[in-house]
């Protein structure tokens, strides 16, 4: 059964699931919207559709520290650097949260399974929150991803005039509803909380893409393709389903840490080796990578494409050299 | 935190980097040294071939490595070995000077002197000037690097 | 007057395909539409069937000169359609000895200005079915009813500051010149920072720059980082580290904006595409103020001829510290 939580009831909510450990959800700052941390006095943004950009950074952090020591002489200190706080990701859409299941086949489907990714996964409770209106850039009916129902998520959310509707679906879900039991309202009214969400679809037809690509790798049309790009990394980093990272030290004779951050495959640096070869030496291997590993390396390890229509790179990239594009080049167009 | 340091009982010493040019300035200091003139120990001298020499990101990692205060010290116009370096630099490190104090660096942490060979009074002067204005200002976190060295921070110099 | 863009665009056609057609050039560097009304692309067009998409209209924002340096590698003449700030950002380049003008060839386009769909959906709300402009005014269409306003009120943040929106170099101008505008407003944001101490300047900055992801597109559309190797990624000595701590996105930052000092086109291209608005021109522009304060007016990319400020020197230069 779904509960209501009221719009004037919100902040209180967000203070009291604040209080129990890391409370992301999309904040509005001047133009742009981000998955933030809660604190008294953030605009937090419901009705965006999109953020700027996606919210894999709750689990996969820009930045995350594998190690710290500290040293004093001879003596090395390990700092634990895991935490067990529990997290809560609140207003999650569906295409961002089918993103995070094709990144967790990356990072848990494996032996082992990346420690700090499983760790963050399993602490964080998810809430995810069905789309009303989508955004001119949303096409992830492409994908078969219905933007009104999350399956993974552990409390589905509808927002209605009145405010919140809250429904549990998981374990971890029931948990966080109870917590919040004060403030919810008993008798909620469900006429109408989904709408036939219909977003565009550029005429793409990607069945059976994979598999056409996987000869095309010396195709001319990749000749073309690349031109406009100008080699940034905004694509990558705004991305749900790009999971690239690297690792790099930082450190002095006091101490220091090894830490990941995000990488990016648009950079010349990203496949440059020590002795100077680098396998991808120009903007035109280095899109062909990006736009085949979402299109045919992933689907080939694990049987979808890796895109979920959010259409942020539509919005973000600065010369419109997106992923319709691409499909739109290599021939995945509706016939007729 | 900058309270905390700046009580005496924590022992704080500002750290100043002075990039003093090989013909002047640092001779200057030298001359210093040998007409036994005191200075502060605060600052920590890095000989450089000229003022002109003074690539912005030097200043920048020395703030993020604990710099409290940061000094070019140069010939003066006119004098350069290399004829016309500082009258680069001056052009160059007076717009950097702006754009650190328009990022929020206080003006007194980034100084340009000119101190010739033969100035090692004011070689000393200008170092107790600097010296004492950071004093004032206390502990530096602008640009500093949380991850450097932040145990010994109170300890730094003590 | 939607009408009267498609006119402009016919006469580009018309101009360039004698060009590309008869040869005088292998590659004409324009725009075509994207996926949606708002959004005008590059178009690398080889053919008469290419030159068919290419459009002059009012979101062919991005500057076309930024491509010269890689095409120029493989085409021997191009043909670039430039605004005011992209024939400045040519300039730039050519000062910099990064293109050859002889082999290039441009068709200069004056520029009204380029309007910002972000500003387009602000005043016209987010069903906005598509805009009609008629001199100077701009019709926003939604289901509901239609509004107008004024279209300066609706361009994008760097053309409102644009002061020069004819080409300053060009083999062929289109059309009429619009002539030069004044700007009374340009240094605005620039000194109100300046009025504000250190301390909120630098809580400022912190937080602006704390969205920065280091997608490093603001270096990648500058004509002014056109260096072969960036600081960033040099290995030894490792200027920049990847970490997004403040220090390092002042790092960045600082010595982005700095590489630019007299050397700033003024073009806006790095706030433009920055994905989570980060106020890039400001630091630019405060360079800009404090070159033309120091050692006299300024203006990158105006003339290739002038030398520009941080490569020269006069003996009695003032300094923006104590000379004593």
């Amino acid at each position: 059964m779904k509960k209501l939580l009221l719009k004037e009831k919100w902040p209180e909510l967000w203070a009291l699931l604040a209080h129990e450990g890391p409370l992301y959800l999309p904040v509005e700052e001047g133009s742009v919207v981000l998955y933030q941390l809660w604190q008294e006095g953030v605009k937090v943004n419901l009705e965006a559709v999109n953020s700027t950009v996606s919210p894999k950074d709750i689990f996969l952090p820009r930045e995350e520290t594998y190690l710290r020591y500290s040293c004093q002489g001879e003596m090395l200190d390990l700092e634990d650097v895991e935490s067990d706080e529990p997290i809560i990701a609140f207003a999650l859409h569906p295409c961002d949260l089918k993103a995070i299941e094709m990144i967790d086949r990356v990072f848990l489907n494996q032996d082992p399974p990346d420690a700090l990714y499983k760790k963050r996964r399993e602490n964080t409770t998810v809430v995810a929150l069905a789309c009303r209106q989508p955004d001119p850039y949303c096409f992830c009916g492409v994908f078969g991803i219905d933007p009104t129902d999350a399956p993974g998520a552990d409390v589905m959310a509808y927002l209605t005039e009145k405010g919140l509707l809250l429904e549990e679906q998981t374990a971890k879900g029931k948990i966080l509803l109870e917590k919040a039991a004060p403030l919810l309202e008993v008798e909620a009214d469900e006429t109408n909380i989904t709408v036939d969400v219909k977003t565009q679809d550029f005429g793409l037809q990607v069945e059976g893409l994979p598999e056409d690509l996987q000869e095309r790798f010396n195709d001319p049309v990749w000749d073309d393709l690349f031109r406009s790009c100008l080699g940034c990394g905004i694509c990558t980093y705004v991305c749900p389903t790009c999971y690239c990272f690297d690792v790099e030290d930082y450190g002095h004779e006091e101490g220091g840490e090894r830490f990941r951050c995000w990488d990016s495959c648009m950079f010349g640096h990203f496949t440059q080796m020590a002795g100077g070869h680098n396998p991808r030496p120009s903007r035109k291997e280095r899109v062909r990578q990006r736009f085949m590993h979402k299109l045919c390396y992933y689907p080939e390890t694990y049987g979808e494409i890796a895109c979920v229509g959010c259409g942020r790179c539509l919005r973000s990239c600065p010369v419109n050299l997106d992923i319709v594009q691409a499909i739109k080049a290599l021939g995945g167009e509706k016939v007729g | 935190m900058s309270a905390a340091l700046n009580d005496p009982a924590t022992g704080w010493e500002p750290l100043i980097v002075a990039f003093c040019c090989n013909w002047c300035s640092y001779a200057g200091g030298d001359l210093a040294g040998t007409s036994r003139m005191n200075y502060p120990a605060n600052v920590k001298v890095i000989r450089v071939p000229c003022s002109g020499r003074i690539n912005p990101m030097f200043i920048l990692r020395a703030f993020q490595r604990g710099a409290d205060g940061v000094l070019v010290a140069g010939c003066h116009p006119g004098d350069c070995h290399y004829s016309t370096g500082n009258y680069h630099s001056r052009r160059r490190l007076s717009a950097f000077k702006r754009i650190l104090e328009f990022v929020g660096l206080e003006p007194e942490r980034f100084e340009v002197r000119w101190i010739s060979a033969s100035e090692g009074d004011k070689f000393a002067e200008e170092m107790e000037a600097m010296t004492g204005k950071i004093k004032a200002l206390g502990p530096n976190r602008k640009m500093r690097d949380a991850r450097w060295k932040s145990k010994s921070l109170s300890k730094q110099l003590k | 007057m939607e009408e009267q863009i498609s006119e402009q665009t016919v006469k580009v056609k018309k101009a360039v395909s004698q060009d590309l057609l008869g040869g005088r050039i292998d590659l004409l560097l324009g725009w075509e539409k994207g996926h949606y009304w708002w959004q005008s692309r590059p178009l690398f067009a080889r053919s008469e069937k290419d030159l068919e998409r290419l459009v002059w209209d009012s979101f062919c924002a991005v500057n076309l000169s930024r491509y010269l340096q890689d095409e120029l590698k493989e085409n021997k003449k191009i043909g670039v359609l430039v605004k005011g700030c992209d024939a400045r950002a040519f300039n730039r380049l050519l000062q910099d000895r990064i293109v050859e003008r002889e082999r290039v060839i441009l068709y200069g386009l004056p520029c009204p200005g380029m309007l910002d769909y972000a500003r387009l959906t602000e005043e016209g709300g987010s069903d906005l079915e598509g805009i009609i402009e008629q001199d100077g005014t701009v019709i926003l269409q939604t289901k509901e009813e239609n509004k107008e306003m004024p279209r300066e009120e609706l361009l994008l943040a760097r053309c409102r500051n644009c002061m020069h929106p004819d080409p300053v170099v060009y083999d062929q101008m289109l059309f009429t010149p619009l002539g030069d505008r004044e700007r009374p407003e340009h240094f605005k944001a620039v000194e109100e920072l300046e009025r504000l101490s250190a301390d909120e300047r630098y809580t400022y900055w912190e937080k602006e720059l704390s969205r920065c992801l280091r997608c490093y597109a603001c270096r990648q559309v500058c004509p002014y980082c056109s260096c072969l190797e960036c600081f960033v990624e040099q290995k030894s000595p490792r200027w920049q580290g990847r970490a997004y701590q403040p220090s390092e996105n002042f790092m960045f930052h600082l010595v982005r904006a700095y590489h630019g000092t007299g050397r700033c086109i003024d073009c806006g291209e790095c706030e433009r595409v920055c994905p989570v608005g980060i106020p890039l021109m400001e630091l630019n522009r405060k360079l800009i103020k404090d070159i033309n304060e120091l050692y006299g007016h300024y203006e990158a990319g105006l003339d290739p001829e002038q030398e520009p400020p941080l490569l020269t020197y006069r003996p009695d230069d003032p300094a923006a510290f104590s000379e004593k």
